[in-house]
């Protein structure tokens, strides 16, 4: 049966207004939150403007950035990848039990496989055309079990240290070697993305879709593409925590999914597709570390932070959502 | 009746049928009993999922709201936190709670225009984090006899948790099929567009639908609370989405406009039976998250196909 | 009021049921609506009858409140109204029968009916089911359909579901102690005869307590069942004809206007081609979900428009070519070769190009650049190898945007701060970039833009046909395929049924399409 549209009036505005003040100061909302959360957190307690409290935060935030990062792709694509914190997880596990084999190639190993798995939620999202969040969704509680399978429901100890330890330097003394790594992984994407008609296919494909098919864009490859991507950054992570917690556990990431997805719609990237960046979301993941971190400083008792995320997340999808492509919301 | 209505229940009884020719232990009245036991929570929890999936909306709020629900049952009948002793009113604030939670989503959906998925996702951070601060690192055990009571208590062989599910059931197939607010969430999934043209006003509906549904959650925190006996945050871990592939496998499409309480339930059926079932002929009992992954993103997949169009998008 | 003397007036002049005055609606780029003025007296059938793009659609929107005029007066039995809602129209006594069928498939037929305002039906919140089935019984019976109340709406044939909504339409008579005034949408462009025959049995019977505007592109039909007809061209009334000494050629004439005015289309025609080779385009026996055994030949440098009504399947079959709607039989070749119809990469990388109706959402990517919108299907006319060159891509954008005089600001504008006519030549332009087009599908290419924009439009399709690019063109207007093609395809019903050649100086008339059309 037939939907009718008739209550759509023909669009107005050949002509989009440019952007009002509100439009620009989202625009800068990630930076701009950053900068007031580190001046309020100074005021509230003077001694935490150093660099080693500076240090720790950005060595806590880097497997957030990571993961946050490769997720943006996919909502950049007019998706969402909810599973990005149960595949971490797998990850862990995947690292922790085959690192007594495959040594220094285990990092490699567990990108790949994540990287894979990813690319089959993205192919089950492109061929059954099934929703991004339902595959993802089904992708996590499917993760979830294979890591709790696989590891009979416990942390593997890891004990071979030294294939992690270079992610636990610092470099010139200052800068977690983590965070280098998550740095290098957003600029890496994203000058791929820049430098290539990828950037053009991911936002047509997220501003778009129907018009990215019919300008014969790629739009199936560049979704699994991305889907991809975003399961190999959550291998990434996981080797991030392992080298941090020294072992692999099936609920070890699980608590991630939400600062992840804070993190990326408070870079401001919008959760309707095509607007936004990896900037954003590295500037996001920051602020949502700096969140955690400085609570206890300003004498919030830290079970405010799930609420906070909470909040945060459907404040900033309100700001940054693009109402012009929502005629209903469901 | 369609195969798309009777497909489910034909898939119920096939599965019984193998896990009764499979295994001994299966086939057992004990064994029935022990399927409606653990079926009970998460047919109340479908029950709210239902409503909200019927208007083409998404729930994932379910673990937080169930989790605040649980905790503040816990603090409010008799346990070893304070001296409260507020029995079933208790029971009724602690869904109260929930309730209010829930509205919060539907409030955020049709007022700032977030989309639910997202809405709720904030929720269910939210009710988790009201659940932790009432937990305040000191688990509430309770010792109230009749909430304790719902778990061990039996009338004609089940619980009495059972029998709230049964009446849950009942009750939420009557406001689908005898109210307006359950007429209309149908209707909202089938064609909102219509009913803003025949001058319906919808938002005050789907606040109601997801306070409706925040409801349900609450009563499902409630009776996790009466089987474990005390109060958890994590008390509807994993809820969420098994309340959605119950609900997607007993036959209600995402999309919204189909399905029902009914069909949802025996999704919940289905799934407990094969959960059950699954562990009875020896796989692990880990896998279980992993099957109903598989089953739903099937069941999805299976619902979509008569559906496809080239250049459809998908999100 | 003056009761006494109301049947007096009834039976000297009728009384004006709803009156429009000068109605004016602006859409970016075009006039909808340009002074429309439409009376309707109660107990009438009024006729809406003009070409696509006419202004009807407006008209009726603004009836039932869902378009707003920017101008103009709308008058009901002598009072100033002002419609906000479909709610507020129904006040009003005015109903519409949309189209696009408006009713909620997964509810009853009771439901549907009293949608929205249940009265007895529901007592607080609760459905009385007898009330609801009472309540929907009496509407269906006044038109006399025999339709079960509790049957599930989408169980029912498209006719007996246009028949629930006339019922739900004329709930409105609760509302208001007058007649009301329904309008009925292009009623009969999915029936069959007989149910069609079903229908114009109701729009007479409404006639005895309403008035009835009726909107069809058959004109046959309209002449039948109207008492009169008024015409829409160009957003503007053109004048009104009483049914009963109007013949179709009549009618057809005021809906198309003098044919002498669109000369300009004629006098820049392009060439005939060369002496005949083999088409560039071959399709043979093409099936699918709307179209049915279309052959079609397009010559390399040949514009073929293709016309039909709506519903004719003619878009289907243009996006077909293109990959972008499956198909179920038939052959196509492109200069020889097989031409691929898997999906639209393929068809693109076989030198088809397509310029799709919707703009805003299907022709381009609203909030990127007008670069990256041009650049976004030849990548390799912007890239060395895998990279994009910002030089080579900023030489190529400018250079077309020079060659096609697209004004913007600068080539890095979001695309959709342009004009309409200008978004238009940068997707054109799209095709363009790498000068390996073959095939040009133009779906309504000139849709939206004024009159401006679009001589410029056909400027470049003539330079395109000149270079030898094959065109396919779905036209707005009748002239406008005239004009353009040299050889024109009537659809109906799914079918290519009719062929004219439209060269320079033997062009065909309106009016001999239409015949073919209808």
């Amino acid at each position: 049966m037939s939907t009718p549209v008739v209550t759509k009036p023909a669009p107005d505005a050949a002509t989009v207004a440019r952007p009002t003040v509100g439009q620009r100061l989202t625009a800068f909302m990630p930076v701009i939150a950053l900068v007031v959360l580190l001046a309020a957190l100074t005021v509230a307690d003077p001694s935490f403007l150093t660099q080693s409290s500076l240090t720790a935060v950005v060595r806590t935030a880097a497997p957030l950035v990571v993961l946050a990062a490769g997720a943006t792709l996919v909502v950049l694509c007019g998706g969402i990848d909810l599973s990005i914190a149960a595949l971490c997880s797998l990850g862990t596990v995947l690292f922790a039990m085959w690192l007594p084999d495959l040594g220094g190639l285990t990092l490699l190993a567990v990108v790949a496989a994540t990287g894979a798995i990813g690319a089959l939620q993205g192919l089950a999202h492109v061929f059954l055309r099934i929703p991004s969040f339902i595959v993802t969704l089904g992708g996590m509680s499917i993760f979830g079990a294979v890591a709790l399978v696989i590891s009979d429901a416990g942390p593997i100890r890891v004990v071979d240290r030294e294939a992690t330890h270079w992610l636990t330097l610092y470099l010139a003394g200052v800068l977690p070697m983590a965070f280098v790594v998550a740095l290098l992984v957003v600029a890496v994407v994203w000058t791929v993305q820049r430098f290539t008609p990828l950037d053009s296919w991911i936002r047509a494909t997220g501003y778009s879709e129907s018009a990215a098919r019919l300008a014969s864009a790629p739009v199936d490859r560049v979704k699994v593409a991305a889907f991809t991507v975003s399961g190999a950054c959550a291998g990434l992570a996981a080797v991030m925590l392992v080298s941090r917690n020294f072992s692999g556990s099936p609920t070890m990431a699980d608590n991630l999914l939400l600062p992840a997805v804070a993190a990326i719609v408070v870079g401001g990237t919008a959760i309707t597709g095509g607007h936004g960046s990896l900037w954003r979301s590295l500037a996001g993941a920051l602020v949502v570390t700096l969140l955690r971190v400085g609570l206890p400083i300003v004498g919030v008792p830290s079970a405010y932070e799930q609420i906070l995320y909470g909040a945060i997340i459907v404040a900033a999808v309100a700001l940054t959502l693009d109402r012009s492509k929502l005629l209903i919301i469901k | 009746m369609s195969f798309r209505d009777t497909g489910p229940l034909i898939a119920l009884v096939v599965i019984v049928g193998i896990f009764a020719a499979l295994s001994p232990g299966f086939r057992t009245l004990s064994n029935a009993q022990n399927i409606m036991d653990a079926a009970a929570v998460l047919a109340v929890v479908t029950c709210g999922v239902t409503f909200v999936l019927m208007m083409g909306s998404i729930d994932l709020s379910t673990p937080g709201i169930m989790g605040a629900s649980a905790i503040t049952v816990a603090l409010l009948v008799a346990n070893n936190r304070n001296d409260n002793e507020l029995g079933l009113l208790g029971v009724a604030l602690a869904i109260l709670v929930a309730a209010g939670l829930g509205c919060l989503s539907g409030l955020a959906l049709v007022l700032l225009k977030v989309p639910s998925f997202m809405t709720t996702l904030g929720v269910s951070a939210v009710g988790l984090g009201v659940a932790t601060l009432l937990f305040a690192g000191v688990q509430p055990n309770i010792s109230d006899g009749t909430l304790s009571g719902w778990a061990v208590d039996r009338f004609l062989g089940l619980s009495t948790l059972t029998w709230i599910a049964v009446a849950c059931v009942l009750v939420g197939w009557m406001v689908q099929r005898y109210t307006r607010l359950g007429r209309y969430a149908f209707a909202i999934g089938g064609a909102e567009e219509v009913l803003a043209l025949s001058g319906v006003n919808v938002k005050p509906y789907k606040v109601a639908v997801f306070t409706m549904a925040g409801a349900f959650y609450g009563l499902g925190g409630v009776m996790v609370t009466s089987q474990l006996g005390a109060g958890l945050v994590q008390a509807g871990r994993g809820y969420d989405f098994s309340a959605i592939t119950a609900a997607v496998v007993g036959g209600t499409l995402l999309a919204g406009g189909r399905g029902g309480v009914l069909h949802s339930t025996v999704g919940v059926l289905l799934v407990t039976v094969l959960t059950n079932g699954l562990v009875l002929v020896g796989v692990s009992p880990y896998w279980q998250g992993g099957v109903q992954g598989l089953i739903v993103v099937a069941a999805v997949a299976a619902a979509v196909i008569p559906q496809r169009r080239r250049n459809q998008v998908t999100k | 009021m003056n009761m006494q003397i109301e049947p007096e007036q009834r039976a000297t002049a009728p009384v004006t049921a709803l009156e429009v005055r000068g109605l004016v609606k602006h859409y970016p780029g075009v006039k909808a609506l340009d002074g429309v003025d439409l009376v309707v007296r109660q107990h009438e059938v009024v006729g809406l009858a003009g070409e696509n793009g006419a202004g009807k659609s407006t008209l009726l929107k603004a009836l039932v409140g869902l378009v707003r005029p920017d101008d103009g007066e709308i008058w009901v039995r002598g009072e100033k109204v002002r419609l906000r809602s479909v709610v507020d129209a129904a006040d009003h006594g005015i109903g519409m029968v949309f189209q696009e069928q408006s009713l909620v498939p997964n509810l009853t037929v009771a439901e549907n009916i009293v949608l929205g305002s249940e009265g007895l039906g529901v007592r607080r919140g609760v459905y009385r089911w007898d009330a609801m089935r009472r309540l929907a019984q009496e509407q269906l019976d006044k038109i006399g359909s025999r339709i079960d109340p509790l049957a599930r709406t989408d169980t029912l044939t498209f006719a007996d579901r246009q028949m629930v909504e006339i019922a739900k339409v004329l709930r409105i008579e609760e509302r208001t102690s007058h007649p009301p005034v329904i309008i009925l949408d292009e009623p009969t462009s999915v029936l069959e005869s007989k149910e069609i025959d079903a229908l114009f049995t109701q729009v007479r019977r409404l006639r005895e307590f309403a008035s009835v505007v009726f909107v069809s592109h058959r004109l046959d039909e309209v002449l039948d069942v109207c008492d009169r007809v008024a015409v829409l061209r160009g957003g503007q009334s053109v004048g009104e004809l009483p049914t009963a000494d109007a013949a179709p050629d009549q009618l057809h004439r005021m809906m198309i206007g003098s044919t002498g005015s669109d000369d300009h289309y004629h006098g820049a025609a392009v060439e005939p081609p060369a002496e005949p080779r083999e088409p560039r385009l071959v399709v043979r026996g093409l099936c699918g979900r709307t179209f049915r055994d279309v052959d079609l030949d397009v010559h390399a440098g040949e514009i073929v428009g293709i016309v039909g009504v709506h519903g004719s399947g003619r878009e289907d079959v243009c996006r077909a070519l293109f990959g972008a709607e499956p198909t179920t039989a038939g052959e196509v070749t492109l200069d020889g070769e097989e031409l691929d119809l898997s999906g639209t990469r393929a068809a693109c990388a076989a030198g088809v190009g397509y310029v799709p109706a919707e703009r805003k959402t299907e022709g381009m990517v609203g909030p990127m650049s007008v670069a990256d919108n041009m650049t976004l299907t030849k990548q390799e006319a912007r890239c060395s190898g895998p990279l994009v060159r910002p030089r080579k891509q900023a030489k190529l954008v400018d250079t077309w945007i020079q060659r096609l005089s697209i004004r913007t600001p600068h080539r890095g504008t979001p695309i959709q701060r342009l004009s309409g006519g200008n978004q238009q030549k940068v997707v054109l332009a799209r095709w363009l970039v790498s000068g390996d087009v073959r095939l040009l599908l133009l779906d309504h290419p000139t849709r939206g833009l004024d009159i401006g924009a679009r001589s410029e439009v056909y400027r470049l399709m003539r330079e395109l046909a000149s270079s030898g690019v094959a065109t396919v063109l779905l036209a707005d207007s009748l002239e406008e395929a005239i004009g353009m093609s040299d050889r024109i395809v009537v659809m109906n019903d799914g079918r290519a049924t009719t062929e004219v050649d439209a060269p320079v100086g033997d062009k065909p008339t309106p009016l001999d399409l239409v015949k073919e059309m209808v």
